[in-house]
């Protein structure tokens, strides 16, 4: 549904992305991993269309999506749930949540079900629904950025290290979460993580970038036996 | 007699503290959404109190309603033509020194555009919410009611403006994280057209309602919109329940100021006020941390 045809990414003169192409299906789980800087934040905001593509295409179920505006392409059904959650802070919860439905013209009816829903997903947030979002954890902050990105009925989510900075208990909080969107949704997910591990154990398929290139890609379950990739991604 | 005096000085004082609130609002919705500050928000003030009463009452002698409509409707335009021209232009540059330097500038200009379309000649408006009212032993002019009133609509409406709507909640979202909004759908750059906008609305609604307080001439804003920036610092920067409690703090106390010192020093309270608010308590009155 999703197809990155050999792009080219810039910052100012500096290149960041070199001929990279990246697919993703129906339904799927893809794993997007690599050290610090190689990229993985800057191919999805070039997706979402935050950074411009210099040349090579992105095509979104047939469609040329590529340096579209960014705030047009939630309303293709693409959502990002950037690095360090970016919720608003001075909102609570509960309005985190009806701002992540702005592309959507609800009801107020399907509106509480969409809240519900997110809510049955992380029970934490009901009990602090009316709490200012910048005043709670990490790990909660990082459930209302997931929750908020639901809200819009998203085609694909894209999640950037979803969990940085979190407590292992909470990591696999985290990731039961993702799995299970995927499944109840049959939504496709694009996880970008430095906890490799975790990443390539709940996707289909992984791609590894480093420095700007996609160096090889495949199925996780294979990857994950692969001596390079234990090497240098799994610690030995 | 004395308890009467105060409390005359209080009602009138209530009047321009709802201004100064006003203007503290206006700039604040501005640096909030931009994080530029509005240097030429005076003119704004004064380029409204021209437009109703220079062209629309005077030269075009439409009645004062339809001249409050139209020149509000006329500085909604204004302020989406600076915001797309001037402002969303400069808050993307290298320094915000060129911002600063941009909005000053926008301000002489619109004071040359006032000047060379209107003249440099100050003038009144004969009759417009002119008279008293009498409650009690206490006389307040029918100006300083309507401020009063019209006002406290104003902070009502953004109120629930802020808070019920969408649009004012996508407003509320550009100002606390832009990235976050673009990708919730919101269109960061329209959405700070329309903050901006607004208050040149809120700034023309201030225009307006000065007109009978003061002569109308080029420097008509200048002290207010200094006050109302004095005002937006006591009550607390950035945070618009604080600039309300500013601004009515500062109208009053200036007015009961005149009980104990000479009414020659009454401008000095707002300052002196904004300094030791800067010494004691620098987050402000309310003392929001953002």
């Amino acid at each position: 549904m999703l197809q990155v045809n050999n792009i080219n990414v810039y910052y100012g003169k500096v290149e960041a992305l070199f001929n990279v192409s990246f697919e993703v299906g129906d339904n799927e789980i893809v794993s997007l991993i690599g050290a610090n800087g190689a990229g993985k934040t800057t191919l999805m905001k070039t997706i979402v269309g935050i950074n411009k593509v210099q040349s090579g295409n992105i095509e979104y179920n047939g469609k040329e999506i590529s340096n579209q505006h960014a705030h047009k392409t939630v309303y293709d059904g693409i959502v990002y749930v950037p690095e360090g959650r970016e919720v608003f802070p001075q909102m609570t919860v509960y309005e985190n949540l009806e701002m992540g439905a702005f592309s959507k013209k609800y009801t107020k009816g399907e509106m509480d079900d969409h809240i519900a829903e997110v809510y049955d997903l992380f029970p934490r947030l009901k009990e602090r629904s009316k709490q200012a979002a910048g005043t709670m954890s990490g790990g909660e902050q990082q459930m209302l950025a997931i929750g908020r990105g639901m809200m819009s009925d998203p085609k694909l989510l894209m999640f950037d290290e979803p969990s940085l900075g979190l407590a292992p208990v909470i990591v696999d909080e985290m990731f039961r979460a993702i799995i299970k969107i995927n499944e109840s949704r049959k939504t496709p997910i694009v996880i970008a993580e430095q906890n490799a591990f975790m990443a390539m154990s709940i996707s289909k398929r992984t791609y590894v970038l480093e420095v700007g290139h996609i160096v090889t890609h495949g199925a996780s379950p294979e990857l994950l036996n692969s001596p390079d990739i234990k090497k240098a991604y799994l610690g030995g | 007699m004395t308890g009467q005096i105060i409390l005359q000085l209080i009602v009138s004082g209530l009047a321009l503290g709802f201004i100064y609130a006003l203007v503290a609002i206006e700039y604040t919705l501005i640096f909030n959404s931009t994080g530029l500050l509005n240097f030429s928000h005076d003119k704004f003030i004064m380029f409204g109190a021209y437009i109703f009463a220079a062209q629309f009452l005077l030269n075009m002698g439409v009645s004062p309603a339809i001249g409050i409509i139209a020149t509000l409707a006329t500085m909604f335009i204004f302020g989406v033509l600076v915001a797309t021209g001037i402002f969303n232009p400069l808050r993307n540059m290298a320094s915000p020194l060129f911002a600063v330097i941009g909005t000053v500038f926008l301000g002489r200009i619109l004071t040359e555009i006032t000047r060379l379309i209107w003249g440099a000649t100050p003038f009144t408006v004969p009759g417009f919410l002119k008279g008293v009212v009498r409650i009690g032993n206490v006389v307040i002019t029918k100006a300083n009611i309507t401020v009063i009133i019209v006002s406290a609509i104003i902070v009502v409406l953004l109120q629930i403006f802020f808070n019920k709507t969408k649009t004012g909640k996508a407003m509320r979202c550009v100002q606390q994280n832009k990235t976050a909004a673009t990708l919730m759908g919101i269109n960061v750059a329209k959405n700070i057209n329309f903050t901006i906008a607004l208050s040149a609305v809120i700034c023309a609604a201030i225009g307006i309602m000065v007109i009978p307080l003061f002569t109308v001439d080029l420097t008509i804003a200048n002290m207010i919109g200094l006050k109302g920036f004095a005002a937006g610092v006591v009550g607390g920067f950035g945070y618009l329940p604080g600039a309300i409690v500013g601004g009515i703090a500062i109208g009053i106390l200036e007015n009961l100021s005149t009980l104990v010192i000479p009414t020659l020093y009454k401008d000095c309270i707002a300052f002196v006020l904004l300094i030791a608010i800067l010494l004691i308590k620098p987050s402000g009155l309310l003392g929001h941390k953002k």
